[in-house]
């Protein structure tokens, strides 16, 4: 009885592990911020070490999905964040998805981080559309 | 001597060879889950210091935490025991699951908790403290005789406020093996990032990188005498330092608050997180990029 239980919860934990990744990326048209938080405004200025502190951030959180270029890793389906219909988005709105995720489609809530470290990463996201292809 | 030893510094020195912004608490959950397919592999142990009649021991615990989907982690624990002039013995296994019932960020975000435990009588790593808490004075060879089968179950209340995190658990534990009722028990926390924005170099000791705060717990009795008194109860001050971007070291000293505690009780806790585990995993399955 004993040997059973732990078999069936090893075994549980495989096709969790197995499953649980994004199998395509498809925006979600439901993930839409609040009207009152999409017009928020960075309150942080674009300085070289502000944005710089994004990327460091970047780098430790969002690389996994996103890139180091941001362009998306195709097996996790994660947004290419250089694209218009990312960056077209204001910055209130990238700040809400990155505290809010979006947890059934992969992207995680990033509210642990401090508030000001959120906008931060947001002023390195503007960074990253200078890599648009002509 | 030697094995008491060993089961001190194993954590550390497991540390030594081998996680996102890391939380301090030891006890207290909060609702920041694992992410979606990373498996984070911790160390930690629970150094019991004595008061007169009691033996000082250290209870080192492994854990397995998995992000199963954003809104669920599951967690395995495997634990043992080290008492001073007794023996060490494995103490038994622990498989937990936290659930997010809610998508989005709220004032208050609840997070349910169900813990399947095979444990002994003399498990000490004091994940949680129900009921009146561990047995202190018995020797291990009348502790380990029998294991016990029990369900844990918690209501999690966490927010986010500012750069703030504050915590609520209530904890409620049957055991299947025996008729002994409920035993409950509880915790708070409250911790902060020391640095509101990151710096631009790649730093160690840079104060975005600690992470400090505080956590109450201890028991609450059982469906027998539910209330604070007979229980122990710690105060204990958490600090959480993120050494590199995989990996964190967490230590808090906890102050019993009355008779039934230890007069200390220290604890150590060493991290690492492995990054997209289940698309490896799943790929060594033959799934497809």
């Amino acid at each position: 009885m004993h040997k059973t239980i732990i078999i069936v919860m090893l075994f549980s934990m495989v096709p969790g592990m197995a499953t649980s990744q994004n199998t395509s990326y498809v925006p979600d048209p439901k993930w839409a911020a609040p009207p009152k938080a999409a017009v928020r405004n960075n309150p942080l200025t674009p300085d070289p070490g502000t944005t710089a502190g994004g990327k460091k951030l970047f780098q430790r959180n969002c690389v996994e999905c996103h890139g180091s270029d941001g362009s998306g890793l195709i097996e996790k389906h994660a947004a290419d964040l250089q694209l218009p219909v990312v960056q077209s988005q204001s910055d209130g709105v990238l700040f809400w998805k990155i505290t809010n995720g979006n947890p059934d489609s992969g992207m995680p809530s990033f509210s642990r981080l401090p508030e000001l470290q959120r906008w931060q990463l947001v002023l390195y996201l503007r960074t990253l559309k200078e890599h648009i292809p002509d | 001597m030697k094995i008491v030893s060993l089961a001190f510094l194993l954590p550390l020195l497991t540390a030594l060879a081998a996680a996102g912004q890391e939380g301090p608490y030891f006890v207290t959950y909060n609702s920041h889950l694992e992410e979606p397919g990373n498996l984070e592999i911790a160390t930690s142990s629970t150094t019991g210091i004595p008061r007169s009649g009691q033996r000082f021991y250290s209870a080192p615990y492994l854990e397995l935490e998995y992000g199963v989907t954003g809104r669920w982690t599951s967690e395995l624990y495997l634990e043992g025991q080290s008492t001073w002039n007794d023996s060490t013995i494995f103490t038994g296994w622990r498989f937990e699951n936290r659930f997010r019932p809610l998508k989005r960020e709220h004032w208050v975000n609840p997070v349910l908790y169900l813990e399947y435990e095979s444990v002994n009588e003399a498990s000490r790593i004091q994940k949680e403290i129900v009921g009146h808490g561990p047995d202190l004075i018995s020797p291990n060879s009348e502790l380990r005789s029998g294991t016990n089968h029990e369900l844990e179950t918690k209501l999690i209340l966490s927010s986010d406020v500012h750069d703030w995190n504050v915590a609520g658990n209530f904890t409620v534990e049957k055991n299947l093996s025996h008729n002994e009722g409920f035993e409950f028990g509880y915790s708070f926390g409250a911790s902060r990032s020391l640095g509101k924005l990151a710096t631009a170099e790649n730093c160690r000791f840079c104060r975005e990188n600690f992470v400090v705060g505080a956590e109450v717990y201890g028991g609450l009795g059982t469906t027998d005498g539910f209330g604070f008194g007979g229980a122990p109860h710690y105060i204990a001050p958490a600090i959480a330092w993120q050494i590199s971007d995989n990996s964190a070291l967490r230590v808090s000293p906890g102050i019993g608050l009355n008779h039934e505690s230890n007069p200390v009780l220290l604890r150590f806790g060493y991290s690492y997180e492995v990054r997209g585990f289940g698309n490896k995993l799943a790929r060594m399955f033959g799934a497809r990029r």
